[in-house]
């Protein structure tokens, strides 16, 4: 050992002599935008090329391979289209039901599910519906309401009702066939969140309260609830953007019957375009549809990210 | 006083809890049932809940459908796209969580923007996209849209990871003599490995539960995947071929549930896209 | 091993200056601490000098050539971080080799080299281990080890030992001055330690808000501040600074006086530290606040008009509180400061 400190050049191995790199300040400061480049560039081939060819074709009257230019025509149909503002409608009202549903649902479970000693094994079960194909589940749930009557048949059974429910003939039935779709399947997207959220709280601030003399419903109102609020912020805004979508089950169960009354905006563009195939006035839906994406990311999903990470 | 209420709220949660677990179960095992059972005893005048059991589903979407070929097709899609998704997000995760530079902000919120693009909203173009480009009906399109859809989930995963890996580290390897690149594939990679696995299997899951591009792209057998197989069971004059969906269902559901047991520690991470640690 | 030279070196970030005008010729084989409280800019001058970070202003030369433009990776120092800085995914023994194989060292040296610095700072036994399953004092070591495995042109030591408990700190801190004699390796160390600093360093600098406030070694910081920052920052506890005015040779503040050279006129600061200081005495009138036995001496708190003076007294010294006493000061060792700017006023001058 000391053989080797007194003597430094024997534990030097032969002199490594390297050119001294001088990188250039430019190269410097390139180098992130290099890296990042490559997704950003494909981003833009699915975000605004589909874009600006949605806004080009929005201008034109499209049938099989013939366009005709209209300028904003498509637009002003639109915007006196009773199905377009139905649809719209019918996205939100059936969007803000799932969602509030899911939400407290989700509260619920997750705040009875956290501290049980079983939590790891609640949430293994719980999150079985999440990975079905949305496609499966709503064949799942096309047979129990519809086509195979179960729904009907339990109820009955069970003295509720005296006939087999028309679930697809009646607005708000319809809806609801939907909205348990939905809430099957999606609850538990909610539910992993909350449980990891109200883990990560400091477990000394609800003993604390509870040392105070809380009731554990005051506890979870005053304490637990305003310290997950950022991450309800986050999972809600999630789970609201993909409600928005919806389209697997629409197309699947309903296909926008009694009268377009269950027809969501994403379904309504895809009937438009590959059903009627009038492309350019579902190209128009998408632009304005795309606006209406962008306002609410640049407003209420960027404050919910911003607040989640802090 | 005290013990008596505790009691009363242990009962509570548990009615609550084995409630919902009924709720997501007694489907599950029921939709179960109807795989696994004759074509005749799907539809009936009365809902049959103890069938005779049969494999006549199983048999089915073997010998009557390509079933090999759509898993082959879904499983080349999903693969394909999760090694372009991941390979874009990994640099552009470095390049969000390390380096200081102007735009950066804004170039990462736009990546997660478009995590909210409504597929119905770019189909359109996409399917004219890929028609021109005679992609349509091929497995290579599917790849593409599934890692357009998911490259913004996977980047802001790997990013949170990034962001936890301590700066000194790359400080170190840096004066140890190790380049940029160097840096990323030996010291950050390794060590944000989590992270990368939990973003794979999130955008495996989104890419096999991916249904309206799929819808449009794969509009013949040789490019249908699992989704677009069960819509495909609904066609013709069959009417709806329940018991090969529930089947099918369920064979896609089985290599997912065990992956998701795997990375079940990450899974809210990745499921907010790093906004809450679980 | 080499010298560095620091040349006019100035860092700013947009408005904010991080370290000011900074000139110092580190010869080779020196042990250079870098003194301050956090914020100081001493962290950020080793980072300059490790080529993690681009001076403003200024040149940065290491043995004999300006590395100012060069990459951290080519400038052949060694860095042991706070946080060790470990990579987790491989073994100690990867861990060691990392510089070696990033250095382009032929590889079946590779084993020797990393065997004989892990014998070094007795690790030997832990080489396959992974960072994880080692200890605060363990890492440590490993970290040195990764530093010295090549022969690099200087040791930068990044408040190595701030996250281990005190006794590691000690037995440490023994290590590694012990390890850089045996080496011969110029170091630049930073610690907000004052101990650390008085301890390890051949010559200290004291930095405070991005300013060298004193070049000196050890002795010369401590018995020749050169100004109230460095009086007050040095010492444990440190020197008393007493506000005033000196008047024809004489200081006086409220419950103080002392004599002061006579050329010394208006509003003074006079210094004085807690270990020249005696119970009794004339200079200070005052009473006990609190009385801290040590063991080995007592420290002892003194109300004096609105402020405190601190004095180690005789281990035996016991006191009620309030008690009135009075100090005094040894007057050669008092020390006399600018009343406005803080500067030494040197005696004579």
């Amino acid at each position: 050992m000391t053989d080797a400190l007194s003597n430094p050049g024997a534990v030097k191995a032969a002199p490594v002599t390297r050119p001294r790199r001088r990188r250039s300040r430019t190269m410097r400061r390139l180098f992130p935008y290099l890296l990042v480049a490559p997704a950003v560039i494909y981003l833009l081939g699915i975000t605004l090329y589909p874009g600006l060819f949605a806004m080009w074709q929005s201008l034109y009257f499209v049938r099989f391979n013939n366009a005709t230019f209209v300028g904003l025509e498509n637009y002003a149909d639109l915007m006196r289209d009773r199905e377009f503002w139905q649809a719209l409608w019918n996205t939100l009202v059936i969007g803000t039901i799932s969602l509030t549903v899911q939400t407290v649902l989700a509260l619920t479970l997750a705040y009875h599910a956290y501290r049980d000693p079983w939590v790891k094994g609640w949430r293994i079960l719980f999150l079985m519906p999440m990975l079905f194909m949305p496609s499966a589940v709503a064949y799942l749930w096309q047979l129990a309401f519809n086509d195979g009557r179960v729904i009907s048949d339990i109820l009955m059974r069970a003295g509720v009702v005296d006939a087999t429910i028309p679930f697809l003939s009646s607005v708000w039935l319809a809806r609801l066939t939907l909205i348990v779709t939905d809430v099957w399947q999606w609850t538990p997207f909610l539910f992993i969140i909350f449980v990891a959220g109200l883990q990560s709280q400091d477990a000394e601030v609800e003993e604390a309260a509870r040392l105070d003399g809380a009731s554990w419903f005051q506890i979870f109102w005053n304490v637990s609830l305003p310290l997950l609020r950022p991450v309800i912020a986050v999972a809600v805004v999630l789970r609201g953007i993909d409600i928005s979508t919806m389209f697997a089950s629409v197309t699947i169960m309903t296909a926008g019957t009694p009268g377009g009354m269950t027809e969501t905006i994403s379904y309504f563009i895809y009937r438009t375009g590959f059903r009627m195939f009038n492309f350019g006035y579902a190209s128009a839906a998408s632009v304005v549809m795309l606006v209406l994406t962008i306002v609410i990311a640049q407003t209420v999903v960027k404050r919910a990210f911003r607040s989640g990470r802090a | 006083m005290a013990r008596r209420s505790r009691s009363e709220r242990l009962w509570l949660r548990y009615l609550i809890l084995f409630t919902w677990a009924a709720f997501c179960l007694v489907p599950m095992l029921w939709f179960l049932s109807i795989g696994l059972r004759p074509r005749t005893e799907v539809i009936t005048a009365e809902p049959i809940y103890w069938p005779t059991w049969s494999l006549d589903a199983w048999h089915m979407i073997w010998r009557d459908w390509p079933m090999r070929a759509y898993l082959i097709n879904s499983l080349m899609a999903i693969a394909g796209s999760v090694v372009i998704c991941v390979g874009l997000a990994i640099p552009a995760a470095y390049s969000l969580a390390r380096y200081e530079y102007r735009g950066r902000d804004d170039i990462g919120f736009y990546i997660l923007s478009t995590r909210m693009m409504a597929p119905a909203i770019v189909a359109i173009p996409i399917f004219f996209l890929f028609r021109n480009l005679g992609l349509l009906d091929t497995v290579w399109a599917l790849m593409l849209v599934y890692a357009a859809i998911n490259l913004s989930i996977t980047t802001w995963i790997i990013r949170s990871y990034m962001l936890d890996i301590p700066k000194e580290l790359e400080d170190a390897a840096r004066t140890d003599g190790a380049s940029d690149l160097t840096i990323l594939w030996e010291i950050i990679i390794p060590a944000c490995r989590p992270g990368i696995i939990t973003a794979a299997v999130i955008a495996a899951i989104f890419a096999i539960n991916e249904f309206l591009f799929t819808l449009l792209i794969a509009s013949t057998p040789a490019a249908y995947t699992l989704s677009v197989a069960l819509a495909n069971f609904s066609g013709g004059t069959d009417g709806i071929i329940y018991n090969a969906i529930a089947l099918v269902a369920f064979i896609a559901f089985l290599p997912v549930f065990l992956v998701v047991l795997m990375i079940q520690k990450h899974l809210s991470r990745g499921l907010t896209m790093g906004a809450v640690k679980g | 091993m080499a010298a560095i030279e620091l040349q006019n070196v100035v860092k700013r970030y947009g408005a904010f200056v991080g370290v000011r005008e900074f000139s110092l010729a580190i010869p080779d084989e020196e042990f250079l601490v870098l003194l301050g409280p956090s914020g100081c800019g001493k962290t950020t001058t080793m980072r300059m000098i490790a080529g993690l970070e681009e001076p403003t202003e200024g040149r940065i030369v290491i043995g004999g050539e300006d590395m100012t433009e060069v990459d951290a990776r080519d400038r052949d120092v060694a860095m042991v971080f706070q946080g060790y800085a470990l990579y987790p995914n491989m073994t100690i023994y990867d861990n060691i080799r990392f510089p070696l194989r990033m250095r382009g060292v032929p590889a079946t040296d590779h084993d020797r080299l990393i065997r004989r610095a892990a014998d070094m700072v007795e690790l030997g036994a832990y080489l396959d281990r992974k960072p994880g399953a080692l200890s605060g004092g363990q890492r440590q070591r490993a970290a040195l080890a990764r530093a010295i495995v090549r022969q690099p042109q200087a040791f930068l030591m990044d408040e190595p030992l701030s996250n281990l408990d005190a006794k590691l700190r000690a037995s440490m801190r023994v290590q590694i001055k012990h390890l850089q004699r045996e080496l011969r390796a110029t170091t630049v160390y930073v610690t907000h330690d004052q101990i650390e600093a008085m301890t390890l360093a051949d010559r200290i600098v004291v930095m405070n808000q991005g300013a060298v406030q004193q070049v000196g070694t050890p002795d010369e910081i401590y018995a020749d501040p050169a100004n109230t920052f460095v009086a007050g920052f040095i010492g444990a506890p440190p020197m008393n600074l007493i506000d005033g005015v000196a008047d024809g040779g004489t200081f006086t503040a409220p419950g103080v006086t002392a004599p002061c050279p006579a050329t010394l006129q208006g509003k003074v600061v006079l210094g004085i530290r807690p270990e020249d200081c005696v119970v009794g005495g004339g200079n200070l009138t005052g009473s006990v606040y609190g009385v801290e036995p040590t063991g080995d001496m007592t420290y002892l708190t003194v109300n004096v008009g609105t402020r405190q003076v601190e004095v180690k007294a005789a281990r035996d010294f016991r006191a009620g509180l309030d008690t009135p006493l009075t100090i005094g000061f040894d007057p050669r060792r008092t020390y006399f400061f600018d009343g406005a700017t803080g500067q030494r006023l040197r005696h004579g001058s």
